[in-house]
């Protein structure tokens, strides 16, 4: 295993005009803010229909407020596009990070949990006429999908508590304490 | 204003914020914030949405539902910057961007207000999507308010000044000149 975490390094390390870009004064920032915005934007889609399906607002159709999805993709591809960025900047940063790695386990679960809706729960639930209540199972599938994004968001805050380098061998530092001396 | 960041910086509230090793100071403290972030901007987010047109089915009114949602957001949001500001005055206070944040969340929240406003008064989408086999695409959006261009640009400016607000919130990290009063 740690083999292949330093082979991934190595490999993402390869990527050096995008850690040419990221390391410019504003290519951190930048990345990190659209990061924000599409955390956001995920969280305004995915939380309110999982919250539609367990039973909140119970007026709106489950298929018209699907239609919010499509916007939490465009959230989610913003965060992964920019969480890219980031990895292939400082690939040590988060292939040995613990809580990178559950960040991810959460984040691959969360997708298939959400295919399970699809899978069982959609056409049940979106059809013309369905009725106010989701099926029990998208209920289930809902609550397990709100805990694993929490999960995500959770687990890639703690991401910068774990430091490697450049904070030094003493172990995980704080965040105003490490970053501003290393990317002036 | 420095013997005031000294004083506070001393205290034990701010020393713990800083200092604690415990998971449940500043790793807990800021996943808040960035929970409540997603709550209070997104719920936001998905009002001004269908102010722009999108999700046509939705009736607007019916999104005041998830006020309470976006309340959460703000308040947890509210308790954790507290802490974070108790931690680190200087930081903060010494940073114009962080006033520019407070000012962009406030026009955030003044807009939002304008938003439950503009979706409780429309009246024309709330019950037509119950109507049986009545399947129009845009039936709510185009009976009411909520295509209106004036709901448009209030959809807009919220998107805008909320995008606003979490990249000054972000850029806080690397735009303040002084940490602490006694750096």
């Amino acid at each position: 295993m740690v083999d292949f975490q330093i082979w991934l390094v190595r490999t993402f390390a390869r990527a050096t005009p995008v850690a040419t870009m990221m390391k410019t004064a504003w290519g951190w920032p930048a990345a990190e803010s659209v990061h924000f915005i599409g955390l956001c934007l995920l969280v305004g889609a995915i939380f309110l229909f999982d919250l539609r399906l367990i039973g909140v607002a119970k007026r709106i159709p489950i298929g018209a407020l699907h239609r919010l999805i499509p916007w939490g993709l465009a959230g989610f591809a913003m965060t992964a596009g920019s969480g890219i960025l980031f990895v292939l900047t400082e690939p040590d940063q988060y292939v040995y990070n613990p809580a990178f790695h559950f960040k991810m386990l959460f984040m691959v679960t969360a997708g298939l949990n959400a295919s399970a809706f699809y899978v069982t729960s959609y056409r049940k639930a979106t059809a013309p006429g369905a009725p106010d209540e989701a099926p029990r199972l998208a209920k289930i599938i809902a609550v397990v999908s709100l805990s694993l994004w929490i999960g995500v968001i959770v687990a890639g805050r703690l991401i910068t508590f774990h430091r490697p380098f450049p904070c030094g061998p003493e172990g995980p530092g704080f965040l105003a304490q490490c970053l501003p001396n290393y990317y002036r | 204003l420095n013997a005031f960041f000294f004083w506070l910086e001393a205290t034990a509230l701010s020393t713990w914020v800083r200092e604690s090793t415990s998971a449940f100071a500043f790793p807990a403290i800021l996943s808040a914030h960035a929970i409540g972030m997603g709550l209070a901007a997104g719920v936001n987010a998905a009002i001004a949405i269908r102010l722009l047109g999108f999700a046509p089915r939705v009736p607007p009114r019916e999104l005041h539902r998830f006020a309470r949602v976006m309340w959460i957001g703000v308040w947890l949001n509210t308790a954790s910057g507290l802490l974070l500001l108790i931690g680190y005055p200087t930081k903060a206070l010494t940073n114009p961007v962080f006033y520019l944040k407070l000012s962009l969340i406030a026009v955030g929240m003044w807009l939002y207000v304008l938003m439950t406003r503009q979706i409780l008064s429309d009246d024309g989408g709330a019950g037509s999507d119950s109507r049986p086999g009545d399947r129009r695409p845009g039936l709510s959006g185009r009976a009411s308010m909520a295509s209106a261009p004036a709901a448009r640009f209030l959809g807009a400016a919220s998107l805008a000044c909320w995008a606003g607000a979490v990249t000054t919130g972000r850029l806080l990290a690397y735009t303040a000149h002084r940490i602490l009063a006694s750096w």
